[in-house]
């Protein structure tokens, strides 16, 4: 009599237990993140491609310093030198156009390949002859599809020979080799994943020099290398134990992408992820008073802005532009939006460079512009749109924008899209108004003043794509005089024409500097050794060790 | 006794009023339909929660008429250095500010326009589509139901969200896309209604009286069949209005439906998120907003279920 109730009581009881097990395996886990892997919450969601000859982008450039080497670094303890990375020593012709490196010898690369001056040769002419976007960083010293087998020469396995066609400041162009494009690649690996092309008039090539493959793997010889990436999802780095520097303490690094700044913060203070890389004000002032967490914070040479295409012909008028600079409300945007991830800054130059001023000209003034706006025929205002990211601060930015431009009578679209669509359709001068940030490519006023002020053909088939192109405005006095700047040997003159620039393109530019970046990042406190540099390329991840 | 008018008391009491609605042997038709009426709503008042339902869809559809009168604050202007994210009953600010420093009150009244408009657009547009193709399909017979049927149930085949997310992508973020989307993804389950219905009545007598005395198949559909389907496809429209609410507060959250500054309740939920960990009524205010709309939709429905259904006519 007793057996059926005993197994009914049984059998609740284990159906019991299997729930209890049920939910102890998928409940919270906590604190997870293995020992020997440095997990990042970063939104990830501008890569477009892993590829250092065509990537452009922020996070893709802190993918690409961490998994590449350099001929030359930045020198991190002093940001207006540079430091030997695979070159062990250089030399300049003294008529200042020839370079000629010296490699260090028995380097590899992560496939275990050598490292020789064919690669270097080879990084450089893939690059140019490719053409996608960062290849106007060499292009500017004269390289083009037809001359780069001449002015890129290795000399013997450990020499390389590099010819400009001006005498530049040197610093600028070995600033310039500093950037992600400079990163040399593993010409044997690359190679053997290159996919044959038809030659084409837009492309003269008979290959695609690896780009597909190198969309999401790597083939340096940095202290990491690329498993994967997935688009929106997650960049795994792996140790290259190959690597001839310092090895990289942490075995893996994984950029998750997480675009909201809350989940990010979340997910720190769970210990699911160790960086929290994309917090907000009031998100990192949470992080800054938990004592478990870590924060710290690095200005960037990175501004963020919002340009006017001259397409539009009610953007063109120089009255609506300067309109436009009156219509930001940058103390209050300041002071709420921003506070303590950037401060107001409105000319070009990030603070920190050759002859960055730190003029602010412009305040929130609704009755000027709208004087501006009359004298422009547009005292009705008129509509207009502007391609924003999905992301914080810049869609509140252009939120607050939006209610600005209305005092004024103008009516704002935003249209708005992940990082990929935005930039997508900038590039190709699709848009009315743009907000984005720019970020140095490499160290020297010149980079800035370049993509800002440098547009000598203003065609949709120009090939010098800078900002000032992107939003097709011609600047013309200002090309040469940027060129100009280029070739001045001495700093202090130098810097009064980047100077000059800067209030040139404030008074007439189709630029609305907003401000100038101020990274931060709060981490768990177990990790050592964590730092930002001054550009995300310099964002090493080599160096963080956990306890 | 043919003026329909002579009987209706003219200065008598609430009681011989009710005796003209309720008499079982009504003079006129005008009269049999008051008197109709008149019990639907007898049996409606009766329940509490449909009551209420009505109470809040009324008071939705004032306050979008007055919001303009109503709301304290303009809906899109913020002031971003002195009010922003304010907690609720802050002075000037009963349920606080958000994040562009605006008042979510003001934004919640203008915005229950938004959600009414889109309410009122869908059902305006899915419900005649559906009841068309679905008495048309039901009446014809043959091949033309097969074919109506079969495109029905292909859009059957999606997940209303999925299809209505794939509609907008196509045609680009908007709130005038998201009408069209959800509409589009909307009429199919009335047109089945409706076809449903349809079969029940067009073997009886009065269609066929109808036919006899040489209507066109076009008016019998119109005049003689809709009619019969308007009871269940009211009842059906009102009680997925709270789930077509839902699905443009979705469209909103993932940013495909209002566009900033229109202060769109699920847009308003998403631009919240941000904050829910400090600032939790940014996203809390427009989610109760949603949360008592649909509740009211949903109750009225079931009301007027109850109501209109011809099987309960004689409790």
């Amino acid at each position: 009599m007793n057996m059926p109730i005993l197994g009914k009581h049984l059998r609740y009881l284990s159906a019991g237990a299997a729930v209890a097990v049920f939910f102890a395996l998928s409940g919270p886990s906590f604190a997870a993140t293995p020992a020997d892997t440095l997990v990042e919450g970063f939104a990830i969601d501008d890569i477009i491609s892993l590829d250092p000859g065509e990537a452009f982008e922020l996070s893709t450039a802190e993918v690409t310093g961490n998994s590449y080497s350099l001929l030359v670094r930045l020198d991190l303890d002093d940001t207006t030198q540079v430091k030997a990375d695979i070159a062990d020593s250089w030399t300049v012709s003294d008529d200042g156009l020839t370079y000629t490196f010296k490699l260090k010898p028995e380097l590899k690369f992560a496939s275990g390949n050598p490292i020789t001056a064919d690669d270097v040769v080879f990084s450089v002419e893939r690059l140019i002859k490719m053409d996608k976007s960062p290849a106007f960083l060499f292009g500017q010293f004269g390289l083009t599809g037809d001359n780069v087998t001449e002015k890129v020469k290795a000399i013997d396995p450990l020499t390389v020979s590099f010819t400009v066609d001006k005498p530049y400041a040197t610093s600028f162009v070995l600033n310039v080799l500093t950037s992600t494009a400079g990163a040399v690649l593993d010409k044997k690996l690359v190679m053997e994943h290159a996919k044959a092309v038809t030659p084409s008039d837009e492309y003269k090539w008979d290959t695609d020099f690896g780009n597909d493959w190198l969309k999401t793997n790597s083939a340096g010889s940095g202290p990491f290398k690329v498993v994967t990436w997935k688009a929106n999802e997650a960049v795994v780095l792996e140790r290259n134990d190959e690597y001839f520097g310092e090895a990289a303490k942490m075995k893996r690094v994984i950029y998750r992408h997480m675009k909201e700044s809350a989940g990010q913060r979340l997910a720190l203070e769970n210990g699911d992820i160790d960086v929290a890389r994309n917090l907000e004000p009031g998100d990192f002032e949470a992080a800054t008073a938990n004592p478990d967490l870590a924060t710290i914070s690095a200005p960037k040479g990175t501004v963020y802005y919002i340009s006017l295409n001259q397409k539009n012909p009610n953007l063109s008028k120089p009255e609506v532009i300067e309109a436009f600079k009156y219509l930001v409300d940058y103390d209050a945007i300041g002071a709420t939006l921003i506070k303590g991830i950037g401060e107001i800054h409105q000319s070009f130059l990030p603070k920190g460079q050759l002859g960055s001023i730190d003029d602010k000209p412009y305040t929130f003034d609704v009755v000027k512009a709208k004087d501006l706006l009359a004298k422009a025929g547009l005292a009705d205002g008129f509509t207009v749109s502007m391609d924003t990211r999905n992301t914080q601060p810049v869609t509140g930015i252009a939120e607050n924008f939006q209610q600005t431009l209305a005092q004024a009578g103008v009516k704002l679209e935003i249209i708005p899209g992940d990082g990929k669509q935005t930039l997508t359709k900038y590039r190709a001068r699709q848009h009315d108004m743009y907000i984005g940030q720019w970020g140095s490519d490499y160290f020297d006023p010149n980079s800035n003043a370049e993509t800002f002020t440098a547009n000598p053909d203003n065609s949709d088939e120009g090939k010098v794509k800078t900002l000032a192109w992107r939003n097709a405005w011609d600047p013309k006095d200002l090309d040469a005089e940027t060129k100009a700047a280029l070739l001045e040997k001495d700093s202090a003159k130098r810097a009064a024409m980047y100077q000059d620039l800067q209030r040139k393109v404030l008074e007439s530019g189709p630029f609305v500097v907003i401000y100038q970046q101020i990274e931060v990042a709060a981490y768990s406190s177990k990790l050592k050794g964590f730092k930002l540099g001054p550009s995300y390329d310099t964002n090493l991840v080599a160096p963080i060790s956990k306890e | 006794m043919t003026d329909p008018s002579s009987p209706a008391p003219s200065t008598a009491s609430n009681e011989s009023w009710r005796e003209w609605l309720l008499t079982a042997e009504p003079h006129s038709r005008n009269q049999a339909r008051l008197g109709r009426a008149y019990v639907t709503w007898r049996r409606f008042s009766e329940n509490r929660l449909a009551v209420t339902g009505l109470l809040i869809i009324v008071a939705l559809v004032l306050v979008a008429i007055f919001a303009d009168l109503l709301a304290p604050h303009s809906a899109t202007v913020g002031d971003l250095a002195g009010a922003r994210l304010l907690p609720p009953g802050s002075p000037g600010f009963l349920l606080g500010t958000d994040d562009q420093g605006r008042d979510i009150l003001s934004r919640l009244l203008v915005g229950s326009r938004i959600t009414l408009a889109v309410v009122a657009l869908v059902a305006i547009i899915a419900a005649p589509v559906g009841l068309l193709i679905g008495t048309v399909s039901g009446f014809a017979g043959g091949y033309v139901d097969a074919v109506l049927m079969r495109v029905t149930d292909i859009f059957l085949a999606f997940p209303k969200l999925i299809l209505a997310l794939a509609f907008v992508a196509a045609l680009g973020p908007g709130i005038e896309n998201a009408v069209i989307a959800i509409a589009l993804t909307s009429w199919p389950p009335y047109a089945r209604l409706a076809r449903a219905e349809t079969l029940g009545v067009r073997n009886s007598d009065y269609i066929a009286a109808v036919h006899l005395m040489g209507a066109s198949p076009a008016r019998i559909v119109i005049r003689h069949i809709m009619p019969m389907c308007l009871s269940s496809l009211i009842v059906r429209v009102t009680l997925d209005m709270a789930g077509i609410i839902l699905t443009a507060a979705g469209l909103g959250f993932l940013g495909l439906g209002a566009q900033p500054p229109l202060p769109e309740w699920g847009t308003m939920i998403a631009s919240g998120r941000r904050f829910i960990l400090d600032q939790w009524w940014v996203a809390t205010m427009p989610g109760i907003a949603i949360l008592i709309v649909s509740l009211g939709f949903n109750l009225l429905g079931d009301g007027l279920r109850d109501a209109l259904d011809p099987r309960g006519a004689g409790r």
